[in-house]
């Protein structure tokens, strides 16, 4: 009997031992994948800063409407903030990868769902920056033609045009990474019917005045003479 | 019919001459009410005071729709006019604020034909300038057959309120970086020599993309830079042109800036050369002018000022410096009898502008368009200086602002060269 238990427990001990050397190199090869994401976020991280800077990325992210990006981290500097973040992004794919080593299957299936994800996530990035700018650029202009029509609610209105772009390309990212892709839409389009009704009414019943002497200013007889001035 | 053929050469068949001593061109599009009249003030002009010359009339239509070509061809006949092909838009390309479309197109076909007729001098009337008289051509030709001159601009006599993006920018502009002291340069009419119409069709200008808001202004600094002798010839009054343009205030501020500034930017070893400037002969007389009938609304002038600083100051800040918008703040709190845009002060702004411009601090449109409520300050300040003043007065008054400019010319070049110095 006792070499019975002797011989069950060296079968045991033989599997567990194959079974940790199966699983060592994994882990072995796990921990490289991870020190060299770490190291390679690293690098990545110093060299980016050095070029950012060296294009003037600061200044040129303040005139893009790009600023924000340093609210979102400590530091002060857009080019740090975009720096560290690709740096985590290269260090969680380190981590995704690592675990894909491991050979287990849970660590496996979310590391490849995550990686199935990620065109998603970036095609969502790129339409939050897209709009970003493109909401910078419509209010910049909306300011700009308001304050040269002589409007004095221009502020109002740039500020209109920039929320607007900004719901539209939040609502597309979100579509895009599929969450609330029935809801979504539906509060969208209830939003923004509600803010037009609202200023259908507001121009038909406390406005009117106020559009009827606009338009009169810009299609009546009473034109700015200053327009019709030979400027040239 | 003589004509001009296709892609602006001359077609040797069709043209019963081939030598002109004298061209004369009419610039049209839809100006059916006064081209007639400047079609006959130019067949006058030439019949008056060109008799023993060979002269042609050139006509460039720009496609009218309304029976401007009949009409023109009524007022000169058949035999004397040449009609101009050329290669015109397809259609309306954006506002423009002279509201001739394909305009560049119909001044390169014009110097193209003066070149091919080996005309000895050229002129060039737009038809929309019902106040043309047959004066006016001997006044843009006489100088370039009689006394040599290369290029005839004309100089009009203008109300205070009149011209006030010439008067206050381009014009110290252009003087204070060329050195040339030319008071229109970017007049529709213009006069030339041979020797000048050859240097124009060397120009690469010609199809640049704001060549159609930019050519008058660039054919005239070509002339300013290129070694000719200019002068001015006094055309008397000048009536607003009659053609229509939906083009607005800031529209047609943003095009003649913009083709001011691209210029500038294209001819930095020019102007950063050149020092001072010089008075050039000036052909005839105008009458003098009392003060404006027209008034503008100085108070609404001013209230527009006072909202672009509020609102805008942010996006000057990008090209104007602290102790600027320190100094628009003082004025913007200034009420209307103390309201005076310093002369230096609107000389580094528009000098601030163009190197903004140059470093492409945003887009282009953008900053040109919010350079309109400071344009309406100093127009605010300018008219309320001189709206008692007659035109010598406003010369006068036009003299020291060009000085500004011209004292302010070394900021600029300090800008340029070493942009980060100054920022």
């Amino acid at each position: 009997m006792w070499e019975q238990v002797d011989r069950i427990l060296r079968q045991a001990t033989s599997r567990i031992v194959d079974q940790v050397a199966d699983f060592l190199p994994g882990v072995v090869v796990s921990l490289v994948l991870l020190l060299a994401a770490v190291l390679f976020a690293v690098v990545v991280r110093v060299l980016l800063v050095r070029v950012l800077r060296g294009l003037e990325f600061d200044r040129r992210a303040e005139q893009w409407g790009l600023a924000g990006l340093a609210s979102w981290s400590a530091s002060s500097s857009p080019a740090l903030a975009l720096a560290r973040a690709t740096s985590w992004v290269i260090f969680f794919m380190g981590v995704l990868v690592s675990l894909t080593a491991l050979n287990a299957t849970i660590p496996s299936r979310l590391a490849m769902s995550v990686f199935e994800y990620v065109p998603h996530l970036l095609a969502a990035l790129m339409i939050l920056i897209g709009g970003g700018i493109m909401a910078r650029l419509l209010a910049r202009s909306a300011l700009i033609g308001a304050v040269n029509m002589r409007i004095q609610s221009a502020r109002l209105i740039s500020l209109g045009v920039k929320w607007l772009v900004l719901l539209v390309a939040i609502a597309m990212a979100l579509d895009h990474l599929g969450i609330g892709r029935s809801i979504l839409p539906l509060a969208f389009g209830i939003v923004f019917g509600g803010v037009v009704l609202a200023a259908a009414l507001a121009v038909g019943l406390g406005a009117r005045g106020v559009v009827s002497r606009a338009l009169e200013e810009q299609l009546g007889e009473s034109s700015r003479v200053d327009d019709k001035v030979d400027h040239v | 019919m003589a004509s001009i053929g296709s892609n602006s050469s001359i077609q040797e068949a069709e043209v019963p001459v081939a030598h002109a001593d004298i061209v004369v061109a009419i610039a049209a599009y839809n100006d059916v009410r006064t081209v007639g009249a400047v079609a006959r003030a130019v067949r006058d002009g030439l019949a008056t005071f060109f008799g023993s010359h060979e002269a042609r009339i050139l006509l460039a239509d720009a496609g009218s729709t309304d029976g401007t070509l009949e009409a023109a061809r009524g007022a000169v006949g058949d035999t004397g006019l040449i009609e101009l092909q050329y290669q015109r838009p397809a259609a309306m390309s954006g506002v423009l604020y002279h509201g001739h479309p394909g305009r560049t197109e119909a001044l390169r076909a014009i110097v193209q034909a003066a070149d091919r007729l080996n005309a000895k001098a050229c002129a060039l009337v737009d038809a929309s300038l019902h106040s043309a008289t047959p004066a006016w051509i001997e006044r843009l030709i006489a100088p370039v057959l009689a006394d040599g001159f290369d290029y005839v601009s004309p100089y009009y006599v203008r109300h205070a309120h009149e011209g006030l993006i010439t008067k206050g920018i381009v014009y110290p502009v252009f003087r204070a970086l060329y050195g040339v002291r030319l008071r229109q340069p970017a007049a529709q009419e213009f006069g030339c020599s041979a020797r000048l119409v050859s240097h124009y069709l060397e120009q690469n200008f010609w199809d640049r993309d704001q060549a159609s808001v930019g050519v008058d202004l660039w054919l005239a600094v070509a002339a300013a830079t290129g070694g000719f002798r200019l002068c001015e010839a006094a055309l008397g009054i000048r009536q607003p042109p009659s053609r229509e343009t939906p083009a607005d205030l800031s529209t047609t501020l943003a095009q003649i800036v913009g083709a001011l500034f691209m210029d500038l930017e294209d001819r930095v070893d020019v102007w950063q050369r050149s020092r001072g400037s010089l008075p050039i002969p000036v052909v005839g007389a105008g009458p003098e002018i009392g003060p404006d009938a027209a008034s503008l609304n100085l108070e609404r002038l001013i209230e527009a000022f006072r909202l672009g600083y509020r609102e805008l100051r942010e996006i000057w800040t990008w090209v104007l410096p602290p102790r600027t918008i320190v100094d628009l703040k003082k004025l913007s709190e200034a009420p209307l009898e103390r309201f005076q845009f310093d002369d230096r002060l609107w000389a580094g702004i528009i000098y601030d502008f163009a190197f903004g411009y140059n470093l492409r601090v945003m887009p282009t449109d953008h900053l040109l368009r919010s350079l309109t409520p400071l344009y309406t300050g100093w127009m605010a300040s300018f008219v309320l200086q001189v709206r008692n003043a007659t035109s010598s007065q406003v010369e006068e008054r036009v003299e020291q602002v060009c000085l500004a400019f011209e004292a302010q010319k070394r900021y600029l070049i300090s800008r340029w060269r070493w942009p980060e110095r100054l920022r």
